[in-house]
């Protein structure tokens, strides 16, 4: 069963702290963090800078985040052969990850998408959302209010 | 002499270990190197941390120098001193480490690392798997014979410009050929992260001499690193291009944000914290 999306409330919520976190890790001013960033065309994330941000926002929410496992958990139901096929992802892939990337413009998309550039497609809101799932996930001691 | 192990290993014994976990080790510094910089008291410790995580994988991945959060430097380390090194790692997984730990020399904490994260690479890449394992067979049981490092020659660090007391620029050639790249690593060789801070350590020291002291008499030093990501391996041969800038001072600290570029691109960067001390 898909659980409930997080809420615009809840991502509001916790925006601040995580564009603070992402500032930090990037070297780069707050007000250019914006929800709708995109971490690589917009900010110039690279790889060690998404391991950066992920264990930042881990001690800052206090949270276990599934690094490595973002595309994985974006598959949902999906086998990993229904979601991908050589190296692209396949039409239903295509439209699981829509919904699950659901703060990402359509447009944003390209047709046809290879599983490498998933990441390119990452905003802040991305990980807003990563966040609230894992202070969701039972056991997790996190915070459910931004401090 | 074969430099694998030898010309820029920093364990020399795992005394305990929880793989996964924690480890601690030893080290005993070469009387006989001319100098032992304490950048390269922290690569022990991130040494000591990569033997325990590759101990918990199987040895099929090893981390190598990504992120440090904070690395405190609090007193010089001299040849002939002991070392007690300890590693505490977070957590385990195949693509990262994050770890902390901290050098000590009689009880007395030297150099402390905080918030760092390891990428995992291949050993096999990088070095030989068999090798590796046999090595740290020996670490747990009998130790190595002390004594192997022979120091790292210095690496010119030019001056190519600045702004006197605000900014600091300086390029370095990294040489061609090195006993530390027969060791870091065998099989693919890279210029140690570590020696890339300790550059630009003594860049901002440059630019620390011509900060104007708070009050007479004393001196800006170091005292800690913060913020130290490594963008890219760098390669025999490489151009870097370092670059020191003050970005905030007050009489208690000042910060200077540093930057290594390759070809015009960012390969590290690290933020250095300054505090007035007694001039020596």
């Amino acid at each position: 069963m898909t659980p409930n999306p997080p809420t615009r409330e809840e991502i509001l919520a916790i925006f601040p702290k995580v564009a603070a976190t992402m500032a930090d890790a990037l070297g780069c001013d707050l007000d250019k963090v914006k929800l709708e960033a995109s971490l690589i065309d917009d900010l110039g994330a690279e790889s060690i800078d998404f391991l950066d941000i992920v264990f930042r926002l881990e001690r800052a929410f206090k949270v276990k985040i599934p690094r490595g496992k973002i595309v994985e958990e974006s598959r949902g139901d999906l086998s990993e052969a229904e979601f991908e096929h050589g190296g692209q992802v396949t039409p239903a892939g295509l439209e699981r990850l829509k919904a699950f990337l659901s703060e990402v413009p359509p447009d944003r998309f390209p047709t046809p998408l290879p599983v490498a550039h998933i990441p390119r497609l990452f905003t802040t809101e991305t990980f807003c959302k990563l966040v609230i799932r894992q202070q969701r996930a039972p056991g997790t001691e996190g915070e459910a209010k931004p401090a | 002499m074969n430099p694998h192990f030898r010309a820029f290993s920093f364990v020399d014994r795992i005394t305990r270990l929880e793989p996964g976990v924690s480890a601690w080790g030893h080290y005993a510094v070469p009387a006989g190197v001319a100098s032992f910089p304490i950048s390269l008291a922290a690569e022990a410790v991130g040494q000591l941390a990569a033997w325990a995580a590759m101990a918990a994988l199987d040895f099929q991945v090893r981390p190598v120098a990504g992120i440090a959060g904070r690395v405190g430097l609090f007193a010089p380390v001299q040849p002939g001193v002991g070392l007690e090194l300890l590693a505490d790692l977070k957590t385990v997984e195949s693509d990262a480490v994050a770890y902390g730990g901290e050098v000590r020399i009689d009880g007395q904490t030297v150099v402390q690392l905080e918030d760092c994260v390891g990428p995992m690479v291949s050993v096999s890449e990088f070095d030989d798997p068999l090798a590796v394992r046999s090595r740290f067979e020996l670490l747990r049981t009998n130790g190595a014979t002390p004594g192997a490092f022979e120091g790292v020659a210095a690496i010119p660090l030019n001056r190519t410009g600045g702004e006197r007391g605000h900014s600091s620029s300086a390029r370095l050639e990294v040489p061609a050929v090195a006993p530390f790249f027969g060791d870091h690593f065998p099989r693919r060789p890279v210029f140690p992260g570590t020696l890339q801070m300790q550059a630009n350590l003594e860049l901002v020291s440059w630019l620390a001499a011509e900060l104007m002291p708070p009050t007479p008499g004393v001196a800006w030093k170091p005292t800690a690193l913060t913020d130290v990501k490594l963008r890219a391996f760098i390669a025999p041969k490489d151009t870097l291009e370092l670059e020191a800038k003050v970005i905030a001072q007050s009489a208690e600290s000042a910060i200077v944000a540093v930057e290594t570029r390759r070809n015009q691109r960012l390969a590290g960067s690290a933020r250095v914290v300054l505090k007035p001390m007694a001039a020596a």
